[in-house]
Parts: C-alpha cells; structure tokens; sequence
C-alpha cells in the first residue's frame, strides 16, 4: 500500500480545495515510517553523529569540570560582583528556560489547535525542552553559592532551620514552576514514547535491547482500549501543558518585574519573556532539526512545509518581541518616572551599547527576512537566521540582567559587569550539555512520533483516496 | 488466505486459549471488522494497532473513560495541598511580617497553588492512564505470537477473548475468513516460567543491604555523640579566613596582623596637648635632670625614629612580658630604664622590709603627684567600669588581689602564677606611689602584668588611677570620715547586720538543742 503523492511535489504551496501533504514521498507506507524512525537507533552511528558527541560531551565534562572547581573556590570564580550579582549564570537560566519553551507549545498547543503539521515534530522539540530544562536548572542551583544545601528551597519540616520558605517571593515560585514544567514536560515526553518504544522493543533482534525497550514501553499492545485512554491522557496533559508553560515563562519575568529595579519593574515582563520564550525555542528547534533531518534522512517526514511552518512562528513572536521593545521605551517615556526614563536610554546608548544592538539587529531586523519566501524554505538560510536569533535571545537577557542591574538608582554604586573564564566556559559548556543529551536521544530513542505521523498518514491516504467507507 | 492451524510459536496444547486473532494491513478492513464482530454480539473484543484509529471506539463499542475524573479530583487534590501549605508555613506555623500585607495573602499565593494543581492533574493523568490499562505489566500472551510485533509497526490485530460467552473458536474463525484477513491464529496463555531467576534475587538484597548503609551511618550519627570535631565536606562559613589579634600575616611588611596607629596621629577623642598626661611625668622637670630620657620620651610619643647614641647608652631592660601587648610607640615609652628599674626595686624593697623612704629614694622620676583628669562622679563612674572591665579580674572588685583569675589560679595549683598585689599596701597609697607612677604601671605594665596602653585608652586609665585612690580610700576609711548624714545611714545598716546575724547564731543554736532534746 503506498500513497500516490509525487515525491518532489511542493508542499508548501497552498492548493484552494486541497490539503497541502505533511509526509512525502510515492512509497511512504506504515512500513517505511517505521523503517525510516527506527533505523537511525538500530544502525551503528555514522561519522557525523560521533564528530559532534566527541565534540559535545567534552564541552559538557568541561562544564562539569568548571562546576567542580566552582564548588571548590566559591563563587567568586564568575565575573558576579556588586552591583551585578545575578551576572551570565542568571542570563544562562533564562535563556535556557526560554529554550525549552517551543517544545511544549508544539507538543501541547498545537495539539489543542489540531494543528497536524506538529507530528513530525514534536517529539524532538518536546526532548529539546527537557534538555533545555536539564541545563536551566543547573544554573539556579549553582549560583545559590552553596549548591549542596540546594535542598532548602523546598518547603520540608527543617530541623535545622525551624523555619518555612518564603511563598511570597517569586524567586520561590520560580522553584515551583520550573520544577512542575521540568517534571510534566517529562511525563508528556515519556508517555507520548511509549508506543514509539514499543515499537523499537518489537523489532529488536537482541535479547537485552528487547528487554531494555521492553522495561520501557512498559508492555504496550496497542490495545486499542489503551489508545483510548492514551489520548485521552495526552490530551489532557497538553491542555494542563498550554497553561502550565505560558506560566512558568510568566512567573521567571516576575523574578525581575516583581522587584523595585528600573528596567524590570514592568508589566509588560509576561508576555514579552512568553513571545520571547517561544521565539527563541523554535529558533532552537529549527537550528537542531535542519541537520538531523539532513543526517538522518528525514526529508520526507520533517518536509520543508514544517520548517516554513516554524518560520512564519518565529516572524510572528519576532515581531511581538520588537514590539515590545519599542513599547517598553515608550512606557519609560510616558511614565516619566526619572530612573525609568534614564535605564532604558542607557541600556540603548550606556556602556552596554554593543549589547543592545546586537539583541535588536538579531532578533528584530533578523527574523523580518522571513516576510521573503525562499528564505523561508532553503534549510541553510533558516539555520542561519536562526543562529542569529538565538544570539540575539542571550543577548536579550544579557541586556536585562546586566544593564539595569549596573546602573540603578544609586550612581555611586554602579558598575560594569565582567565575565571572567569560567563564565564564558559555562556557557559554552552548557551548549555541550545540551548538545550531548540530544545527540544520545536521537541515537537510542525514537525521534519522530511514529504512531502520529502514521495516524497523520491514514488521515492522508483516507482524504487522498476519497474513501468514505467509515460511517462514522 | 485461510487461516494456518497452529500459530507459529509452538505452543503446548494443554495451555488455556487466550483468544483469536485476525490480522489486516489497512484500518478500513480492520473498522469494517471490528462493527462485524460488534454487531455480532461479541463484547470481549479489542483491536492492537500501531497508532490510535479514529472511530474505532464506536465501531469496538469500548466505553468513555473515567480519566478525566481522576485527573480533576487529583487537580483538586493539588490546589488544597498547595493552599493548605502556604497558609499553614506562611501564616499560622511561621508567620512571614511582609510590608503589612496579611499573612494570608491569596494573590501572591496563586502561581504555587496553580503549579500544584498542574502538577497533581498531569501525576493524575499520567499514573492514572497506566493503572486503568493496568501497565506496566511486562507478560502478556499477545507477546507469545511474534507475527504480534507488527502491532506496533504496520499491522492491524482484530482480536475475541475466549472468555467471551459467545467464544465459538471454529465460528469466529469463519468470520474472520471472511472479512478479508491475511491471518488468522489462536493466542495461549503464556506458559513460560514466570520464576525469577535467583541471581536478580541476591543482586536485589545485596543492593538493597548496601543502600541501607549511609541511611543507617546518617541515624546513628545524628542519636550519638562524638569526641572528635565535625567533619566538614564543605566548610561554608565554619572557618573565617580572617586573621586574629597574634598571628602573623604576609600582607603588610612588618608581619603584624593588628596594625599599629599611622604615624603621627592620635586616635579619635584621644588628644591632649600636655604631654605629662601621655607619660605621667612632669616633663620640664625631667629635662632639667635627665635630658635624654625626656627626649627619648618625646620622640617615642611623637614616633619619630629612635636616637641610635640613646639606644646603645641605655641598654633596655623592661620585662619581655611588656613587649606582646603594646604598640611601638608605647614599648619606646616603656624603654625606660630608671623608672621601670626603680619600680622593681621599690616593689622589691618594700617586700624586703626595706623602708619606704629608701625605696622612694632610688626612684627618681619625677611622677605627677596629681592626676590630669579632672575628678568628677562621672570620671570616677568611667574609671569604676574600666577598673572592672580590665583590672578586677586579678585584683578583685575591691583590689584585695584575689579576683577570679587568682582564685582560679591557686585551684589549679598554677606553678608559674605570682599573686596580683592587693592596692591596700600602704606603699601603694599615694604618698609613697605618686599617680604618675600608677598610671604608667598600668600603661607599661610590672613584673608578671602586662601593660594595658593598647587596650586602655590614655583617658580612662587616668579614670581608672582616680577610682584605684577612691578604692583604697573605701578599705581603709574610719566612719568619722563620712559625711554627718551618711554616718547615721551606715550605723543602721551595720545594727541592722549585726542584728540578723545574731537572729541566725540564735536559730542555729535553737536547732542544736531541740535536736539533742530529741535524742
């Protein structure tokens, strides 16, 4: 059985009356799908996928390494120093909170939307917002200073202490919404695996990988009283996922909104951290995407509809995030509250210039290239602007914590923020991590959401043949 | 097309039948199935297919799951737990005092009580899904036919439970025949071993054992006590890597830790412009009879370099005890060869027997025989606090010699411990020990006492000179020399003694002879 759609068709050209296909190719089939998904864990890894895990894993032991040594000296290490105490490890947290944020908005949003062009996917994105999360945390619980008693933030009965954590602190709520997001983010990643995992456990030849995929499909039939209770389950998890990243984005702006420093103490923070978040994370999606479609093949699966799909994402919340630029000076102007007036002049003109410019030439003027449409569906081009959109996002939040904090109220006190090797060599280092743990994931787990792109399939094939034979 | 008779797995007969399968590569074949066996009447009927089928729900009959009901009440379950917690840690257990706003405060409690409520509904969701399809379970008879691992990848399984009450194992077999199926075949029951092997077993227990170990070590430090100092992974703040007053440092030149004053300068409140009040001797008159000691005086005071010819002409001879506790400029002050030689001897002399006027006669500094310090009942209030602060813990609250550290000096047996003196000697009264020389004793320090100018400043040890006079005064006083209105005072309290003393010898002696009444 195979679907009669021409392999070089373009599919991101609109056709009044007909729905554009998300999977290409003549002789795509169940079989295929499958064939093409679980080759890339069953095949020894190729040239290209052990360059970049050599080069990754050792960028992320010299994060562990950099840790390590941070434990030992104190955290005098970073460049942190009055008045510029949140420095890199907290621009770093944002940054890569706001990462992880495109993934649940494919997964559970457009889920909600019915949008199926996520299937392809989802799956990737979902396992980049884990990651994300992995590397995010790690700097909160690092720059507390004394990471081995990180366990105080939670709310447990001390004995040491005889006292409770602070619950009016969004620094606290923080705790609560990255950990939640990290955890469901989890369940929503693993159980939508489950069937995919199964599938992997079924086609094993080898007694142990049988029993290792076996222990995680959980013993999955595809009992199609499981299904239901599986969508079901999905989505209601997508519909608790929707809110639940909207918020957690909305409670780390409070971390700067909620206090008294001018530059931060606005209500514009929610939703400009959230179009922000969401930016960032499908400019990261489509950075990781292009070269594992192009390494692994999958051409016919992640189509250049997806990437067009994505762009025209990343040119929506853009363009909000330049909007909220431009509307965050006018309500300094119009405030006119002194200390207000100067932070947003002086984080355009002050010493942190350079900074400012580079955030707004990438993430303002960049993604405007998408309004061209092959800019939107040659790959190189794509990954290029997205490179350029996830410097600019860095810098945004470089631009938040480090103008505003270096120069408040009391010019007596101000400062210039520094970062010292350990700084940079976190930074890289966490790009190693993340890199590492994506790189395992697409070598032992499936990385395209088999079962939804054949259900995505079926739904094709039943529109293409016109077949009505299901009275349902 | 026909079904095979046996499913490939070789299957003993005895084993009970699971059900029957068909297998189909489309879902409109399998939909068309499954409404077939539905209207049928079968009702123990379910479908294995690689990815959810839309409208096979309707078409198998399967019920709407309760799921979203867990997910509700567990959602539920979350906002209670997070609001109970916040009003109980934040309001009632250890209320949090945040710029007046109630302890209760709703608004800033939402985003915990809501990221509970998600997290909560998602544990529902999830756990709740695996329980009602009662996953994991990790044995199941479909696993037993290997054409079943297309269930997962491009096949679609029609299946009858032979515990349906209309199983016909030759009737179902018919059906599925007809309805166009590739395959048709009987599933067993697994009737594999379902012993676990011994090695998971011991594998198991010994890690179980092993992990058990630091929990165990943790609760039995925790109930214990220990001799030996804490163990420190990390030393957070424990130790200070600030320096204390004695030790030596690389930083500054001289390896000092405690820094000496700049030179040239006198501290805060500390200034007077007669320099008799800096050393407690007349100055004029000691440049008439010793020229170079009053200059070497000066320039110490004023810390210029010493004068190498004064130096090496009067070799120093001060007690080292003298040296650790004083700064520069003092030890040049003590340098100081006939006063500090002629104290020693005065003291010695005076242990002696020797007569007073002898000893006073060897010492020939001219001391000031008054103190600079104006006498007020606040000058003599600071010199009573100072006293007490520095002196009385030798000397005693009232300068008998016997404080605490005496006391406790004598309990040890301390070998190396010379008794602090008592100030109500007569040589130490004013007429024989002039204030000048009192003071400078207490900057400079005597015998086994250190000198006190580096913790004392100049101001309050003259204080504490005027109070050592009014101390001395106090033992050594007759009641005549009290004024007329506090006589009558004292008397009574003395009768007031001296009668409760007699009322307690009398008791006592009461005691005595109703206790040998008794006997």
């Amino acid at each position: 059985m195979s679907l009669a759609i021409p392999q070089g068709l373009d599919n991101t050209v609109e056709r009044p009356g007909e729905r554009a296909p998300l999977i290409l190719g003549d002789s795509t089939t169940y079989t295929t799908v499958t064939e093409m998904v679980s080759q890339i864990a069953e095949r020894p890894p190729g040239k290209a996928w052990m360059i970049g895990f050599v080069i990754s894993a050792t960028l992320a032991s010299w994060l562990g390494i950099c840790i390590l040594y941070l434990f030992y000296m104190g955290v005098g290490v970073w460049g942190n120093n009055n008045p510029v105490f949140w420095g890199w490890p907290i621009v770093n947290f944002v940054f890569w909170v706001g990462i992880g944020h495109a993934g649940t908005l494919i997964s559970a949003i457009l889920y909600l939307f019915r949008q199926d062009w996520r299937t392809s996917i989802n799956r990737a994105a979902e396992a980049m917002t884990i990651f994300a999360v992995v590397c995010a945390a790690t700097f909160p619980g690092i720059h507390i200073g004394r990471a081995w008693l990180a366990f105080w933030l939670a709310p447990y009965p001390s004995l040491n202490l005889w006292m409770w954590p602070q619950f009016r602190s969004p620094l606290l709520w923080d705790v609560f919404a990255v950990s939640t997001y990290g955890t469901v983010s989890l369940l929503f990643w693993y159980m939508g695996m489950v069937p995919d995992l199964a599938t992997f456990r079924d086609r094993s030849k080898n007694k142990w990988r049988r029993m290792a995929y076996g222990v995680l499909a959980l013993g999955w039939t595809g009992s199609s009283r499981h299904w239901m209770r599986y969508e079901k389950a999905y989505a209601i998890l997508a519909a608790l996922a929707a809110p639940l990243v909207l918020s957690v984005h909305t409670i780390v702006s409070f971390d700067f909104a909620v206090s008294q420093v001018p530059g931060w103490h606005t209500t514009i923070f929610p939703p400009y951290f959230v179009a922000g978040a969401i930016f960032s994370g499908f400019a990261m999606v489509l950075t990781l995407m292009i070269p594992a479609r192009h390494i692994f093949s999958l051409e016919k699966l992640i189509t250049i509809r997806h990437l067009e799909n994505m762009c025209k994402i990343i040119l929506a919340t853009g363009t909000i995030v330049g909007l909220a630029y431009g509307t965050e000076f006018f309500i300094a102007w119009y405030g006119q509250v002194g200390e207000e007036k100067f932070a947003f002049i002086n984080r355009a003109l002050g010493p942190y210039w350079w900074a400012y410019a580079t955030m707004v030439t990438c993430n303002v003027i960049s993604p405007q290239f998408f309004w061209y449409k092959p800019n939107r569906t040659i790959p190189w081009r794509i990954v290029l602007i997205c490179i350029f959109v996830n410097i600019g996002m860095w810098f945004e939040r470089f631009v938040i914590v480090c103008t505003s904090l270096s120069r408040d109220y009391l010019p007596s006190s101000w400062g210039y923020f520094s970062p010292t090797w350990v700084d940079w060599s976190m930074l890289i280092g966490s790009f190693g991590l993340f890199f590492t743990l994506f790189l395992l994931f697409c070598r032992f787990m499936p990385i395209i959401n088999m079962a939804e792109v054949k259900a995505t399939l079926a739904g094709q094939l039943h529109h293409h043949h016109h077949s009505d034979v299901d009275a349902h | 097309m026909s079904h095979q008779a046996k499913p490939t797995i070789d299957t003993p007969k005895e084993s009970k039948l699971f059900g029957t399968y068909a297998e189909f590569d489309n879902v409109d074949q399998l939909l068309a199935g499954c409404r077939k066996v539905r209207d049928a009447g079968y009702i123990k009927t379910d479908a294995y297919t690689p990815f959810p089928v839309h409208g096979i729900d309707k078409a198998l009959g399967i019920k709407p799951t309760i799921l979203p009901w867990i997910c509700l009440a567990c959602g539920l379950t979350g906002t209670s737990i997070a609001l109970a917690m916040q009003i109980w840690m934040n309001a009632i257990d250890y209320p949090y005092i945040i710029s007046g706003k109630p302890f209760i405060s709703m608004p800033a409690f939402i985003p915990v009580t809501f990221e509970l409520t998600v997290l909560l509904a998602a544990f529902g969701a999830f756990f709740g899904m695996l329980a009602l399809n009662k996953l994991p379970m990790f044995s199941n008879p479909v696993f037993t036919d290997p054409r079943f691992d297309r269930a997962t990848d491009d096949r679609f399984f029609l299946f009858v439970s032979a515990e349906d009450a209309k199983y016909n194992q030759a009737s179902i077999t018919k059906m599925f025949g007809c309805l166009g199926s590739g395959h048709v075949a009987d599933i067993h029951e697994d009737t594999s071993s379902n012993t676990v092997p011994r090695p998971f077993f011991v594998i198991v227990g010994l890690l179980a054992l092993f992990s058990t170990v630091p929990l165990l070590t943790l609760a039995r430090m925790r109930v214990t006590n220990s001799g030996s100092p804490r163990f420190h992974v990390f030393y957070d703040m424990d130790f200070s890597p600030s320096k204390d007053a004695q030790q030596t440092t690389t930083l500054f030149a001289d390896g000092r830790t405690m820094r000496p004053d700049v030179p040239g300068t006198v501290a805060v409140g500390q200034f007077n412009d007669s320099i008799d009040f800096y050393t407690g001797i007349d100055m004029n008159q000691l440049s008439m009879i010793d020229q170079p000691r009053a200059t070497r005086l000066v320039r110490a005071l004023l810390d210029e370099p010493a004068n190498d010819e004064s130096a090496t002409e009067e070799p120093a001879t001060e007690e080292p005890a003298n040296e650790s506790t004083m700064t520069p400029a003092d030890e040049q002050v003590a340098d100081e060869p006939i006063a500090e030689g002629s104290a020693v001897d005065a003291q010695d002399a005076a242990a002696a027997g020797v007569g007073a006027a002898a000893a006073a006669a060897i010492d020939k500094t001219p001391w000031l025989t008054t103190n600079p310090l104006p006498i007020t009942a606040q000058s003599l209030e600071n010199g009573r606090k100072n006293y007490e602060i520095y002196c009385a813990v030798c000397h005693g609250n009232d300068g008998g010699g016997n404080g605490l550290v005496n006391r406790r000096a004598q309990r040890i047996l301390a070998t190396a411990w010379v008794q602090p003196s008592s100030l109500h000697q007569d040589t130490l009264f004013a007429e024989q020990y002039a204030d000048g020389k009192l003071f400078n004793t207490i900057s400079n320090g005597i015998r086994k006492m250190p000198g006190y100018s580096a913790q004392i400043p100049t101001k309050n040890r003259w204080a504490i000179v005027a109070y050592v006079r009014a101390l001395q005064q106090s033992q050594n006083a007759s009641i005549d020399e009290l004024p007329a209105d506090k006589r009558s005072e004292v008397k009574k309290r003395q009768a007031e003694i001296e009668q409760r003393l007699r009322e307690q010898a009398d008791a006592e002696k009461k005691k005595a002879e109703a206790a040998a009444n008794k006997i």
